[in-house]
């Protein structure tokens, strides 16, 4: 628990050092391309192009989502909630790479070494936003996805999903510099909870086993994926479905504490284990 | 008194050597530890006080940068503690630059990480850039730097953010001579100031026209330590002595020092290295 605040503590008073170093690592992502900043709308609107092909036309044959009279193209219900997963994605790769990938670089012991993995997450943050930007713009030509009060959750969603990001980053980065098959782990991870989570296909409840419905559930991405959907296509409120609203901030809270007890923990041996 | 600005007591620094990556798993799972031990510095002692300008001598592997990485605290000791009174600065020759990033971009990405607030940085910019004389290339990207302007820069940043001790690892050997001189000025400006110096290199004349004290380390041991009039002769005497060993000398000294840093020999025990003659 002391850890906990410890690490909270970090976070708030290198909140400067935090922002500024996010944005050197963005810069430096994006120093070697002539196009900078345009891939991270080129590589999602592939990815979508994609994912739309297959699943939308492909398997549902273009049918849209949600029950009758609240009908959500296909195409918008992916796009609202893969946004989020562009994101979370790489922020939990990155995040668990951040500590070992850059403690040589950081020049002296007194450093906030929890504040490696927030910016190392912030900096994906960003593009993210405008992202998002960019998206709640090309809806409000379509019929779906409005701008309503909504929207006001956004902001909610987006620190739940840097909540989640940055404790689950304390514990996989922590352990990442200790073994590096962390790292391996994680990724073929992400790439299961893709599927888990209902970005690309629409789980029917009544249709699934009930062990798969409590693993979407659980799974607490899904919370954010369908909490962004919930906010652009102006579906509910964050406080409608409160018990999975505080299961939620209950399962970030434990990988909290335990990601910064390890994290406090380990620090101090970090450079031995280079 | 508290002129003493690095108090070092006990201080080890041990590593494990692993023979395959299997053996640092076990070694984190079992509660004792596995693998072979390596001792990179033993039993250190020594104290350094205000305006000490202090030469660290030995031959490859005797633990300098080891030293120099403990003092400057990137590497916390396994046992024994560092006391300190004041702000550390170390430079290296690799110090810490981005190579996508600007001159410009990186001196405030290495203050922000050295702990300046915003105000302290704007103050600080237009001083480095003055020391490192680099001209136009403090707008280019640290790629295209070449090896003598990457050093400047490095070495400009960590004197201009005013340390109380500075710890200098073989950074001087990269520069020419004008700017390694300019360098030795602005280090006998921070002797006069009262700051402790660590000076690190195989140039004995450096050492020699800079250092008042010399911490001679053989095997991660301190050999001897004194002002560098009586230290230095001796050492380069070892050297002279260590050159002259015929190989089967050369081979039973390494032996012995091996032995001494897998921690089987006992501290403080002399290496014959006379009595190989």
């Amino acid at each position: 628990m002391i850890s906990a605040f410890k690490v909270l503590n970090e976070q708030i008073n290198s909140f400067y050092l935090m922002i500024r170093l996010s944005m050197y690592e963005l810069k430096i992502k994006n120093n070697n391309n002539y196009l900078g900043m345009l891939w991270e709308v080129i590589n999602p609107a592939i990815q979508v192009a994609v994912y739309w092909m297959v699943f939308g036309m492909g398997i549902r044959q273009g049918r849209s989502v949600g029950t009758a009279g609240h009908e959500v193209p296909f195409l918008q219900w992916l796009v609202s909630g893969i946004i989020v997963w562009f994101f979370i994605s790489p922020a939990i790769l990155n995040g668990s790479k951040a500590i070992y990938t850059r403690i040589k670089i950081i020049a002296k012991m007194n450093f906030p070494l929890s504040v490696i993995p927030s910016y190392v997450i912030f900096s994906i943050f960003y593009p993210n936003v405008m992202l998002l930007a960019l998206i709640a713009v090309i809806f409000q030509f379509t019929d779906h996805g409005k701008i309503s009060l909504y929207y006001l959750q956004l902001p909610y969603y987006m620190l739940a999903a840097i909540a989640l990001v940055f404790s689950l980053s304390l514990i996989t980065s922590t352990l990442s510099t200790i073994v590096r098959d962390v790292q391996m782990f994680v990724q073929s991870i992400m790439r299961m909870l893709f599927y888990v989570t209902p970005i690309l296909w629409v789980p029917d409840p009544k249709k699934l086993p009930e062990f798969i419905n409590l693993i979407l559930k659980g799974n607490p991405f899904s919370y954010i994926v369908e909490g962004y959907r919930d906010a652009m296509l102006s579906r509910a409120w964050f406080f409608e479905h409160w018990e999975h609203t505080l299961y939620f901030w209950g399962f970030v809270l434990v990988l909290f504490i335990i990601g910064s007890a390890l994290h406090v923990k380990l620090r101090n041996r970090f450079v031995d284990y280079l | 008194m508290s002129n003493q600005t690095v108090i070092v007591r006990d201080v080890t620094k041990k590593y494990k050597m692993y023979k395959k990556p299997a053996e640092k798993l076990l070694d984190i799972i079992l509660p004792k530890g596995y693998g072979e031990d390596f001792y990179a510095i033993q039993n250190i002692s020594f104290e350094a006080n205000q305006g000490d300008v202090i030469g660290i001598v030995g031959v490859n592997g005797s633990g300098k940068s080891t030293l120099s990485n403990l003092i400057s605290g990137i590497i916390p000791p396994t046992s024994g503690t560092i006391e300190l009174n004041g702000e550390v600065s170390l430079i290296a020759i690799a110090s810490g630059l981005n190579n996508e990033l600007t001159g410009r971009e990186n001196i405030e990405l290495k203050c922000l990480m050295l702990g300046f607030s915003k105000q302290d940085i704007k103050r600080l910019e237009p001083e480095i850039i003055e020391f490192a004389e680099i001209g136009k290339f403090i707008d280019q990207p640290v790629k295209k730097y070449s090896s003598g302007m990457k050093s400047r820069l490095g070495f400009a940043i960590s004197v201009t953010v005013n340390p109380d001790i500075l710890v200098i690892d073989e950074a001087l050997s990269v520069g020419d001579q004008t700017f390694a001189d300019k360098c030795l000025d602005k280090m006998n400006e921070f002797k006069e100031q009262g700051k402790t110096i660590f000076f690190i290199s195989h140039s004995m004349g450096q050492v020699k026209k800079f250092c008042e004290k010399i911490l001679w380390l053989e095997y991660g041991e301190v050999r001897a330590y004194g002002p560098m009039k009586e230290i230095l002769p001796k050492y380069q005497e070892f050297l002279k002595e260590y050159k002259a060993m015929s190989k089967e000398e050369k081979k039973r000294f390494k032996q012995q020092v091996q032995l001494k840093q897998s921690g089987q020999n006992k501290p403080g025990d002399k290496l014959q290295t006379s009595s190989a003659k």
